[in-house]
């Protein structure tokens, strides 16, 4: 319900400054995005089995047609993927690639299935969806000239390379970490609009980025930019912290409970 | 209800992690066994990261150890010397097995390696002990008929009394080489740091069998060794690769230390020979498990891994 009200002040807002920017011309109404989310920060505490929030928002010079869509890009880390192989009859971990820059979590939600509004070149250029997400894996990669045309990017592994991108896509959808729902954006009336976004018990720690993106004939007119930073807190970030800040410090710790707590143990019983 | 995990990162069912260090504590007291070798596995089956599942399992032996050791140091009923020459050999141990596990989670191969070692490692063991513990209840079956054979053991002069650098231990009256002493304690500690055990399982017949150690003496001098050198890789693992989790130790300690209690009380009241064989059974089990993942076809052909910042 506070969504609700919040919207409705965005929305009076949104108003409120349009006329200044419609000023130049009266026949198109110009466009623009405001958006929010229920929370800014995401808090990992003991009781973490995943998150909900809601980004919501209005869009002022909505028209039939229009399409929104929201992307969530979580941090972004290098990745090694390995394909198993069977080696003297057992599976075993071989080829590895290092992939740069793999976001931790991507989510991409729509008010319909990408492809139904928006063009190739769009979603590639603004990296929209999983196939046009950038999974680049440069020490396998190399810049050539392919019919008269220069710095095309190919890759060592040919085809195959394919296959690795989609296991990353694959493995990280299975733990709710790269999620894309057509359908996950709702236009509730006029220019408000609305999407639930899911992170999982296993999301990754950091700064997260927010797209919202308005489609008109194929190609975003409009963007707004919005952010969430998801941390460890309380005694989950205290205990983090205590073994990557004084590691020695930690591990002495570790061990004196251990010792504390059997010796502890045994007594009492012995008593009984 | 779930609780978050700040090192392993995942979230984890409380009871569940409680429950299973009650049980495994149970089952180690009853058994006279670390149960490290059990955990560890569980840890890794229910989703814990193998590093984690490791280094905090050694942690976890670090309390089921202590009350046994101070027991038996109270008792008097271990060799000082003889677990002092074993512990340097398990500092060296655990140095290069931690290193040794840095390197392989470095190349993406620890999952392999620990799933191998349990392979092999628990293999042996169990099926000696199922053998040997069959072998023994068919014994007590035919002592009606026939009085036990007395085996006549004869001490045969092997190889290890070849060795050079003798020295002489009063407590278990040998005069023996350091060389497989040391030895032996440096695989205990490479095994500590590798599969998050206290090596028990391989300690206790080497020093029987290899050393040829009073078995009075056995368990307190193992207990001894096992105490510091998980210690000591706990202390090394949450220095060097922060791989120890306190609150998943916190939970499997004290699921374990009261589990080994009421372990201990029901083993006083179950014969010998049917316990070994469940244990056995138990630890095949495991195995077999462990086997059938690593040679059945996997859930998915790639598989994801993060990159470690060197030098952190």
């Amino acid at each position: 319900m506070t969504a609700r009200l919040l919207i409705i002040a965005l929305l009076a807002m949104l108003a409120a400054t349009a006329p200044a920017r419609a000023a130049p011309e009266d026949e198109i109404q110009p466009t623009g995005i405001v958006a929010a989310l229920t929370q800014d920060v995401v808090e990992i505490r003991s009781n973490f089995t995943g998150a909900d929030f809601l980004v919501y928002g209005a869009v002022t010079g909505l028209q039939d047609g229009d399409d929104i869509v929201v992307v969530v890009r979580g941090p972004q880390e290098d990745l090694r993927v390995m394909r198993k192989i069977r080696t003297f009859g057992i599976w075993i971990n071989r080829a590895p690639v290092r992939f740069e820059n793999i976001y931790g979590y991507y989510a991409v939600a729509s008010t319909r299935a990408l492809s139904q509004f928006a063009t190739f070149s769009a979603l590639r250029r603004e990296a929209i969806g999983m196939e046009h997400l950038r999974l680049s894996a440069p020490e396998t990669q190399r810049e050539e000239t392919r019919f008269g045309v220069g710095g095309v990017v190919v890759s060592e592994l040919g085809g195959e390379v394919v296959d690795y991108r989609r296991a990353i896509v694959r493995n990280r959808a299975r733990e709710g970490l790269y999620v894309e729902s057509p359908g996950g954006v709702e236009i509730i009336d006029g220019g408000l609009f609305r999407a639930a976004v899911r992170l999982p018990p296993v999301t990754p720690v950091g700064e997260y980025a927010l797209d919202i993106y308005l489609f008109r004939d194929g190609i975003p007119i409009a963007q707004r930019r919005t952010s969430l930073a998801v941390r460890k807190a309380g005694l989950e970030q205290a205990v983090y912290d205590f073994a990557h800040r004084h590691s020695a410090l930690y591990g002495l710790m570790a061990v004196a409970i251990a010792l504390l707590s059997g010796w502890g143990a045994a007594e009492v019983f012995r008593r009984r | 209800m779930d609780i978050y995990l700040p090192i392993a990162e995942v979230s984890v069912n409380l009871f569940l992690v409680l429950g299973l260090g009650l049980g495994v504590g149970f089952l180690s007291g009853m058994f006279g066994v670390g149960g490290g070798f059990l955990m560890t596995p569980i840890l890794i089956f229910i989703g814990i990261p193998p590093p984690v599942a490791v280094a905090t399992q050694t942690n976890q032996i670090v309390a089921s150890s202590a009350s046994g050791a101070l027991a038996h140091f109270r008792r008097k009923s271990l060799d000082l010397k003889m677990g002092l020459y074993l512990l340097a050999g398990g500092v060296f141990g655990s140095f290069a097995g931690v290193q040794l596990f840095a390197f392989l989670q470095a190349t993406g191969q620890i999952n392999l390696v620990i799933s191998l070692c349990y392979v092999g490692f628990l293999g042996i063991i169990g099926g000696l002990m199922l053998v040997e513990s069959l072998s023994a209840l068919w014994r007590r079956y035919r002592l009606g008929k026939a009085g036990m054979p007395a085996r006549p053991r004869r001490r045969k002069r092997g190889l290890i009394d070849a060795l050079p650098f003798k020295i002489r231990f009063p407590v278990s009256g040998l005069y023996i080489s350091l060389i497989p002493v040391i030895v032996i304690g440096a695989m205990v500690g490479v095994l500590a740091a590798l599969m998050g055990v206290g090596g028990g399982f391989i300690m206790v017949p080497a020093m029987i069998y290899v050393l040829r150690m009073p078995t009075s003496v056995v368990i307190g001098t193992s207990l001894f060794q096992i105490l510091f050198v998980t210690a000591l890789t706990t202390f090394l693992q949450a220095a060097q690769n922060q791989t120890v989790d306190l609150v998943l130790a916190a939970l499997l300690i004290a699921g374990g230390v009261i589990g080994a209690q009421f372990g201990a009380r029901a083993g006083q009241r179950v014969r010998a020979e049917e316990l070994r064989i469940a244990l056995a059974l138990m630890v095949v089990a495991v195995c077999l498990k462990l086997a059938w993942d690593l040679v059945s076809d996997p859930a998915d052909m790639f598989e994801l891994m993060h990159v470690m910042e060197s030098g952190s």
